[in-house]
C-alpha cells in the first residue's frame, strides 16, 4: 500500500511543484486568460527544477478561533528533481527521494508523466528492503482514475491540476482582497464529462493580481458544500518566481490537514537525462554525485 | 501472554500520550468554513527554521537506527496428530521476547564513492526460545548484514562486499529469486525480503543508453543456515547438522542479467552458475558423529517481464534450471528431514502474478509459483519416488488498506501450496504513532493436512506485537 501511496504521490508532487510558482504581471485579463497565464507560467518553470520540501499532516481542530493541529503532525521531507520533455515540455520526468522520517529514509521514486491522455504514466519504486527496482501501476494520465494522494497527505492530483481549461467554465466573480492582497476571485466549473471524473462541482480561486499566486482555493462537492480549502502563505520571490512557500489544505470531510513547505526550490537547473533514469534509484553513489553537481549549479 | 498484554498496554499509553496532542483543541465533527475560523499561520513555521540549519551535515546523519521490542507466542492449546494414536501437544507459550537494534549506515564520502553497511543486534530475554535454549540465560546475538564499497563512474558501477542480488519481478515467491540465501528462523518473518542474507560479492552494473547489464561474482557462496535450536522450525536431527567443509573445494557463483525498459513494460534475461542455497545432509558413513553436508551446483537461465495497464501490473518470471537435485525440500529449516535420492534433474519453473490498486488506499496482489522436474521418473529405482512430483509450488495473496493518511495500515496475507495441503493466514496492523514510534501486531493461523510439512504447525495460532523506535 505504501507503494500505492508513493506512486500517486510523486505524480501529484510534480504537478504541485510546477503549479505553485507563478510569475507574471497583472493585466486586464479575462478569466480564461488569467487561467491560461497560470498554465504558461507553470510550463515555463517546469523545465528543470530541484526542490526540497516538507510535508506535514495532522488531524485539526479549533483553538481560540483558529484552525490548528489536534495532534503532533506527521512530517515527511523529501528532495525532488524534475524536468520537462516532449512537445511544449508537457511531459515530465522526475525523481523524488524521501529524507525523513527515519523509517522511510532512502525510499526513491522515478516517474514519467505523460500529458497525452492515452499514455499511462510510469513509476518505479526502490526500497532497500525490496532489493530491486519495482515498476508500479501508475494509472492513466487521463484522470479516469481516482485522484492520487501525495505521500498519504491531503494533497491530491486534482487539487494541483489546473490544466484542460476547455473542460471548464471559468468566471471572474469579483476583484477583492485576500490576506491584504488584491486578488481575482475566479470560479471554475467542470463540464459534464469532466465532472464525472472530479470530486468537485465547483472551485473558487483567489489569485494574487500582481504575483499570480493562489492565496486561497475553495473546493465544493456536488451538493455545493465546501469540502476542502487550500491556503497559500509565505509568498516570497524564489529564483525570480513568486512562490507560496507554505501551502495548507484542509479536508472538511476527514478533519485532517496537510501543509507543504517549500524549503528550497530552484528552477533552470541543467538536469542531465541520465539522472532521470532507474540508475538514480539503485546507484546511490551516482545519485549523490549528480545531486552535488545539481546543488553546485545553485551555489 | 502476559508480556504481550504488557506491550499492548505500553503501546496504548504512548498512543494516548498527552504529548502527542495539542492542549485544549476542539475537534469538530462537521466544520463549516463560513469565515469564522482563521488559520494559525505559525503552525508550520518551524519548517523554515529547520531549513536554515538543514545544510549543517553531521556524521550522525549517515546512520539510521531502529530499535524494537518484540513479543510473540503460540496461543492455541491443542495437539497435532502426526500418526494413528500419536499426537504432539502444542501448548500456548511465549516464543519470542527480544529487544533488537538494526543499524544502517550510508555515506557517499567522495564523488562517485559510497560506503554502506548494516547490522543487527538481538537480545533474547526471558522466555524467548533462544533464552531457553541457552539454559535460561539472556543471550545476545549480533550479525553483519550489508557491508560494501561502491564506485560509480561514467556508465559503470562496481560494488564490492556483502550485499544481495535480487532477480525476478514477482514479489514474495519468484522462481528467479534464488541467488541469496535465506533464513526463516521463526514465523515472525514471512516476507522473503526480510529473510534474505547478504553474501560477499563483486557486482558490476553497466548502464547503457537503452538497456542495462548487471553481473555478479560470488567468491564465497554461503548456504541457508540450519534452524536455531529451540525455534519453531527446529527438529532434533539424528546427526548434527554441520557447515559445508570447504577445505578441498573452490566454490564460486557467477551470473549476469540484461534489462531493458519499454513504455509500460520492463524485460530481463539472465543466466547464472549457482549452488543450491539449501545444503543436502547425508548420514555419516559410520553412522556416528556429524552428518555430511553436500553442495549441488546448477545452471540457471531466466526471463522476467512486467506489464502495467492502468492500475493493473502483471508480472511474469520463467526459470530453467539444469542439474538441480530432485530431492530438494523447500520448506525452510527442515531440509534434514528429506530423504535424499541424490538425483540430478532439469527443472522448469514460473511465477506469475498481478498487483491491482483498487484505490489510493487499497491494493491486492496475487502470485503463483509453479515448478516441474523434467523427466521426473528417469533414474528412479523401483519403489522410489520424488518428494516433489508433477507440478508443485505455492501461491500468495496479499491485501492492504491504508487509513488515516497512511498512519494505519491493515493487511492480510494468504499463503498456500498448489496441492492445497496447507494454508497460512496472516492478519496484520501497523500503526505509526509518531515520526519515530510505530507499533505493529500480527495474528497468524496455520492449517495443514498430513501431506505438508506444515502439519507440525497445524492449528497453531500465533500472536505477535512489536514496538519500534526509529531515528
Amino acid at each position: 500500500m505504501q507503494d500505492n501511496i508513493l506512486r500517486k504521490g510523486l505524480v501529484s508532487l510534480i504537478g504541485l511543484l510546477f503549479l505553485l510558482p507563478l510569475q507574471s504581471i497583472a493585466q486586464d485579463l479575462s478569466a480564461r486568460e488569467i487561467m491560461e497565464k497560470l498554465e504558461e507560467n507553470r510550463r515555463a518553470t517546469s523545465n528543470s527544477a530541484l526542490s526540497r520540501m516538507q510535508l506535514s499532516t495532522c488531524k485539526f481542530g479549533v483553538r481560540e478561533g483558529k484552525i490548528t493541529c489536534a495532534e503532533r503532525p506527521r512530517v515527511k521531507s523529501l528532495e525532488s528533481v524534475g524536468k520537462g520533455y516532449g512537445l511544449d515540455l508537457k511531459d515530465t520526468r522526475s525523481v523524488a527521494i524521501l529524507l525523513d522520517p527515519p523509517a522511510e529514509r532512502g525510499i526513491g521514486m522515478l516517474s514519467f508523466s505523460y500529458d497525452e491522455a492515452a499514455r499511462d504514466n510510469e513509476t518505479w519504486l526502490y526500497l532497500s528492503a525490496l532489493g530491486r527496482v519495482k515498476r508500479l501501476a501508475s494509472g492513466s494520465s487521463d484522470d479516469e482514475t481516482e485522484p492520487g494522494s501525495l505521500f498519504g497527505s491531503e494533497f491530491t492530483t486534482e487539487d494541483q491540476d489546473t490544466g484542460k481549461l476547455d473542460e471548464y467554465e471559468i468566471n471572474v466573480l469579483e476583484e477583492t482582497l485576500e490576506s491584504g492582497r488584491e486578488v481575482w476571485k475566479i470560479e471554475t466549473i467542470p463540464n459534464a464529462e469532466r465532472a464525472r471524473q472530479s470530486r468537485y462541482s465547483r472551485t473558487v480561486l483567489y489569485i494574487d493580481k500582481e504575483r499570480f499566486v493562489e492565496l486561497r482555493v475553495e473546493m465544493y462537492d456536488q451538493y455545493g458544500k465546501e469540502i476542502k480549502r487550500m491556503l497559500g502563505a509565505r509568498v516570497e520571490l524564489m529564483n525570480d518566481i513568486w512562490v507560496a512557500r507554505s501551502t495548507t489544505i484542509m479536508n472538511l470531510v476527514t478533519n485532517r490537514l496537510s501543509n507543504m513547505a517549500f524549503l528550497e526550490m530552484h528552477t533552470g537547473i541543467d538536469v542531465p537525462d541520465e539522472f532521470l533514469t532507474q540508475r538514480t534509484l539503485t546507484d546511490a553513489a551516482f545519485r549523490e554525485t549528480e545531486l552535488e553537481k545539481l546543488r553546485a549549479q545553485i551555489d | 501472554m502476559e508480556k504481550i498484554g504488557f506491550l499492548v498496554t505500553i503501546s496504548l499509553l504512548i498512543v494516548l500520550n498527552p504529548s502527542n496532542a495539542q492542549d485544549e483543541v476542539l475537534v469538530l465533527d462537521d466544520v463549516q468554513f463560513d469565515g469564522d475560523f482563521t488559520f494559525d499561520d505559525d503552525l508550520f513555521g518551524d519548517a523554515f527554521d529547520e531549513s536554515s540549519s538543514a545544510n549543517t551535515n553531521s556524521w550522525l546523519d549517515d546512520f539510521t537506527i531502529k530499535i524494537s521490542q518484540q513479543f510473540s507466542g503460540q496461543i492455541n492449546n491443542h495437539g497435532v496428530e502426526i500418526g494413528p494414536h500419536f499426537s504432539i501437544p502444542r501448548e500456548a507459550e511465549l516464543e519470542t521476547n527480544r529487544l533488537g537494534a538494526n543499524i544502517r549506515y550510508q555515506n557517499a564520502f567522495a564523488p562517485g564513492w559510497l560506503l554502506q553497511a548494516s547490522a543487527q543486534i538481538r537480545v533474547y530475554l526471558n522466555d524467548d526460545y533462544q533464552y531457553r535454549a541457552e539454559g535460561n540465560s539472556v543471550d545476545i546475538e549480533s550479525r553483519g548484514n550489508e557491508f560494501f564499497l561502491q564506485r560509480s563512474f561514467d556508465q559503470h558501477s562496481i560494488k564490492l562486499g556483502r550485499q544481495t542480488v535480487v532477480w525476478g519481478e514477482t514479489s514474495g515467491n519468484s522462481v528467479l529469486d534464488v541467488i541469496n540465501t535465506t533464513e526463516f528462523r521463526d514465523f515472525n518473518i514471512i516476507d522473503i525480503e526480510d529473510a534474505r542474507l547478504n553474501q560477499w560479492m563483486l557486482v558490476w552494473d553497466y548502464f547503457g543508453k537503452d538497456s542495462n547489464f548487471s553481473s555478479f561474482v560470488n567468491l564465497y557462496p554461503e548456504f541457508n543456515p540450519a534452524a536455531v535450536r529451540g525455534s519453531p522450525f527446529f527438529f532434533e536431527p539424528e546427526f548434527n547438522l554441520t557447515d559445508y567443509d570447504r577445505d578441498n573445494s573452490m566454490l564460486f557463483e557467477v551470473g549476469t542479467q540484461w534489462r531493458k525498459s519499454f513504455e509500460g513494460s520492463d524485460i530481463s534475461f539472465m543466466a547464472a552458475y549457482l549452488y543450491e542455497n539449501q545444503l543436502r545432509y547425508e548420514d555419516p558413513t559410520t553412522l556416528m558423529g556429524d552428518s555430511v553436508a553436500e553442495t549441488n551446483d546448477f545452471f540457471l537461465l531466466g526471463f522476467s517481464a512486467n506489464r502495467a495497464i492502468g492500475k493493473l501490473l502483471l508480472n511474469f518470471d520463467l526459470a530453467y534450471s539444469h542439474d538441480v537435485l530432485a530431492d530438494s525440500f523447500n520448506f525452510p529449516g527442515t531440509a534434514s528431514l528429506a530423504n535424499p535420492i541424490n538425483l540430478k534433474k532439469d527443472q522448469i519453473g514460473t511465477s506469475i502474478g498481478f498487483e491491482y490498486a483498487i484505490s489510493n488506499e487499497q491494493s491486492v496482489s496475487l502470485g503463483i509459483q509453479a515448478q516441474m522436474l523434467l523427466d521426473e521418473d528417469k533414474g528412479l529405482l523401483p519403489g522410489q519416488s520424488l518428494i516433489n512430483d508433477g507440478v508443485f509450488g505455492s501461491w500468495l495473496v496479499r491485501y492492504s488498506n491504508t487509513l488515516m493518511n497512511s498512519d494505519l495500515v491493515i493487511s492480510s496475507t494468504l499463503q498456500g501450496d498448489l496441492a492445497a495441503n496447507s494454508l497460512l493466514v496472516l492478519l496484520g496492523a501497523d500503526y505509526t504513532i509518531s515520526d519515530n514510534w510505530a507499533v505493529s501486531g500480527q495474528i497468524i493461523n496455520i492449517t495443514s493436512n498430513d501431506e505438508s510439512p506444515l502439519l507440525f504447525f497445524a492449528e497453531d495460532v500465533r500472536l505477535s506485537a512489536t514496538l519500534t523506535y526509529s531515528f
